[in-house]
């Protein structure tokens, strides 16, 4: 309704700066480049980036994925009464008097005896060469069986042992009679040894559950080296982390988002917890091994122990996302709420915070599979340690010693035998797997939640 | 300004429902509301009129507390509801917006369905004892608002899926299912095309014979067309205030003058 007075006051441009638009002028050609420069500045950027990722994929499956196949020795072994239960009671407690070197010594007549029956020539090798193609591990494995299953004592049982890790690097051509030349580990009789009883059906591969079940294993034999007590250990810590930063994580947020008043103080606590988010995770593994390790007494390598350190580090990470979650809840949602008359609290829980929930769901999961990837912080409470007991069931399992995916994922790449660089890579595999569910997870919830006004 | 048809007004009551006395209202340094006097008569349309700027949303939002929300906010003064103050620290504003409603600019129905809309408030205010009760508020609510025919058959639809109109209309069912004594509304229209700019109309000379009704508008006309008594804000004073027909055809203050003629604003 204001008035406009005055003509139209002669703008600066004369018509005869404006060209035909059917020409581009030199502005317009100038901008122009400058934006398909740019565009092509961003395809480029994403095809860096695509290819990395690729090449990470490519390299952590080619090198990983042979851990999830393991070679197996099968044959029929006698379990003679003689040798493994002297007292002929079927006591496990008196059984267990027999060390494995007893079983190991099962082991050797059993495949002594599989060799003669099929005619394979065994020629120049000491009886010992061919009992090493067997893993170090197989007579623990039998005698855990026997000491299990008492009744089978003097009987002959078909039974499934592991290859030496040397035997299956070679039929997943990590070790070739080259190399086995130079190994002090394995000689070149004892691989062609190890193709005839492929032949001959005694030795093959398999999908290896035992990578998924089993625990940890020492340094000379990678075969039987699983993720058993890891994937245990990292799923009670994520259980922890879950039930203390779910409800402390959104009860902060949306206190402070809703609730608190602006002031100096409320503004010291957002910058510290964006500071918080930012702090490098090592820092909480010692503040862990302080805290609650060493003042309050929690016993090293323990779940509950990780789970707290990794709630520390993971509540800005969750805190952050929350709050931004609730910021985007329109404000005529509250005024709407407040205008019926709901109080403040009701206005939060019935409208509010069931619109934020998909964005603070996201977050919170993606806070989780952060933290489910955390190291550093594992490795100063002890999580590192070599556990090979499987933990209890919960809530007294979170006090049991256990490791962690990334933690058994370290370790291993630490380890001497090239077994190991295999397990490390089956191990980051299974760890990206157990990511992409949780982000899937993230995602379906989103779309599933999300509503629109 | 030649379709503003004025038309006879009647005020049906001169019962005074809401008194303020020398309110002010401060954002902080921001001195937006300069002691304002208003009487608003029971059953009847008050519009307030002004420039943008001029404290009458403020002057709007006292009336419930919905001001408390603003972080910075000082109001003094006495706005006083049948002779309580509201700003008495033992009244719990969440008591007093049940009895004062509020429609609100923008459409802002809850994403849920139409049904949970209406029902949200006597829901939370323990206003029914069963569900034939609720249901009864809801449809009479609808009716009310003049959108029982529309949604009868969508009760379980989001209310989101509705058209601006019916979404305004939407919140007012909201708004009266609380039995208020007294509907708020901030320029219910300004984002309604005039259709259901008509329809809101319509339905405001309706509810006032059940409750007093502050509408803040933008447009002089609707002003005109549908309130009894007009309030003129500028810069955060009340420059005048009385019947309606009186201030458009006869204003004693010459800025009221220069607003409806258009020369401030």
């Amino acid at each position: 309704m204001t008035d406009i007075s005055g003509g139209p006051a002669a703008l600066p441009v004369s018509k005869s700066r404006r060209g035909s638009l059917l020409t581009q002028d030199a502005l317009t050609r100038r901008r122009n480049a400058a934006e398909a420069r740019f565009k092509a500045y961003g395809a480029v950027a994403i095809t860096l980036s695509m290819l990395a990722l690729v090449w990470l994929l490519f390299s952590i499956i080619s090198v990983g994925s042979p851990a999830f196949r393991q070679t197996f020795l099968t044959m029929p072994i006698e379990l003679p009464e003689d040798k493994l239960d002297k007292s002929g009671t079927r006591d496990p407690a008196v059984m267990a008097k027999v060390t494995t070197v007893g079983y190991a010594a099962v082991i050797q007549a059993a495949l002594t005896k599989a060799i003669k029956e099929k005619g394979i020539s065994t020629d120049g090798m000491t009886p010992k060469d061919i009992a090493g193609i067997v893993s170090l591990e197989a007579p623990a494995q039998l005698r855990n069986h026997v000491l299990a299953n008492p009744d089978l004592v003097g009987q002959t049982i078909d039974f499934e042992i592991l290859a030496n890790g040397r035997v299956d690097g070679f039929f997943k051509g990590r070790v070739t009679m080259e190399t086995a030349r130079l190994d002090s580990n394995i000689k070149p009789e004892q691989l062609v040894l190890a193709e005839r009883l492929v032949d001959a059906g005694i030795m093959a591969q398999r999908f290896n559950w035992g990578f998924i079940t089993f625990p940890d294993a020492s340094d000379q034999r990678p075969e039987a080296a699983g993720l058993g007590v890891a994937i245990i250990g990292s799923f009670y810590m994520m259980i922890v982390v879950l039930v203390l930063s779910l409800p402390i994580g959104v009860a902060a947020s949306v206190y402070l988002e809703e609730f608190a008043p602006k002031n100096r103080l409320t503004d010291l606590i957002e910058v510290n917890i964006a500071n918080l988010a930012a702090v490098p995770s090592i820092v909480f593994g010692i503040l862990g091994l302080a805290v609650f390790i060493n003042f309050a007494g929690l016993p090293q390598s323990a779940p509950i122990v990780g789970g707290l350190v990794l709630t520390l580090m993971t509540l800005p990470r969750i805190i952050i996302p929350a709050r931004a979650a609730l910021k985007s809840v329109p404000p005529s949602i509250r005024d709407a709420a407040l205008g019926v008359g709901a109080s403040r609290l009701q206005s939060v829980f019935h409208h509010v915070l069931p619109l934020a929930a998909p964005g603070i769901l996201t977050g919170m999961i993606i806070g989780l599979a952060q933290a489910l990837g955390e190291t550093a912080p594992l490795l100063l409470i002890g999580m590192v340690a070599f556990v090979r007991d499987y933990p209890g069931m919960p809530i007294d399992g979170f006090f049991d010693p256990a490791s962690a995916l990334p933690v058994q994922v370290f370790s291993w790449t630490v380890r001497g035998d090239p077994g190991f660089v295999e397990r490390a890579s089956g191990a980051i595999i299974v760890l990206l797997v157990f990511l992409l569910v949780m982000n899937a997870v993230a995602i379906i919830l989103r779309r599933r939640f999300e509503r629109r006004w | 300004m030649n379709d503003m048809r004025i038309a006879e007004r009647v005020v049906d009551s001169m019962e005074s429902k809401i008194t303020a006395r020398g309110v002010q209202v401060f954002y902080g340094q921001n001195h937006a509301l300069k002691d304002v006097d208003v009487d608003i008569l029971d059953k009847t349309v008050t519009a307030f009129i002004g420039p943008s700027g001029c404290g009458k949303s403020t002057f709007l939002r006292c009336l419930n507390r919905m001001n408390d929300t603003i972080d910075g906010c000082v109001v003094k003064g006495s706005i006083k509801i049948d002779s309580e103050d509201i700003y008495d620290p033992k009244v719990d504003p969440v008591q007093l917006r049940a009895k004062v409603g509020m429609v609100f600019q923008k459409p802002n129905p809850f994403p849920k369905s139409i049904y949970d809309n209406v029902a949200y408030g006597p829901k939370i205010h323990g206003l029914t004892r069963n569900k034939a009760e609720l249901d009864e508020v809801v449809e009479t609510s609808l009716r009310r608002a003049a959108l029982w025919n529309e949604a009868k058959d969508r009760l379980k639809s989001p209310g989101t899926g509705l058209s601006g109109g019916q979404q305004q209309r939407l919140c007012i069912a909201r708004a009266i299912a609380t039995s208020p004594e007294v509907l708020l509304m901030d320029e219910p229209c300004s984002a309604l095309d005039p259709i259901a700019t008509a329809q809101i109309e319509e339905l405001i000379d309706e509810l006032r014979s059940q409750f007093s009704v502050v509408i803040v508008t933008h447009s002089m006309q609707q002003a005109a067309r549908v309130s009894q008594r007009t309030a003129f804000f500028h810069l955060g004073y009340l420059v005048e205030f009385g019947e309606t027909g009186q201030i458009f055809t006869n204003p004693k203050d010459p800025r009221t003058e220069s607003y409806i003629t258009g020369r401030i604003g």
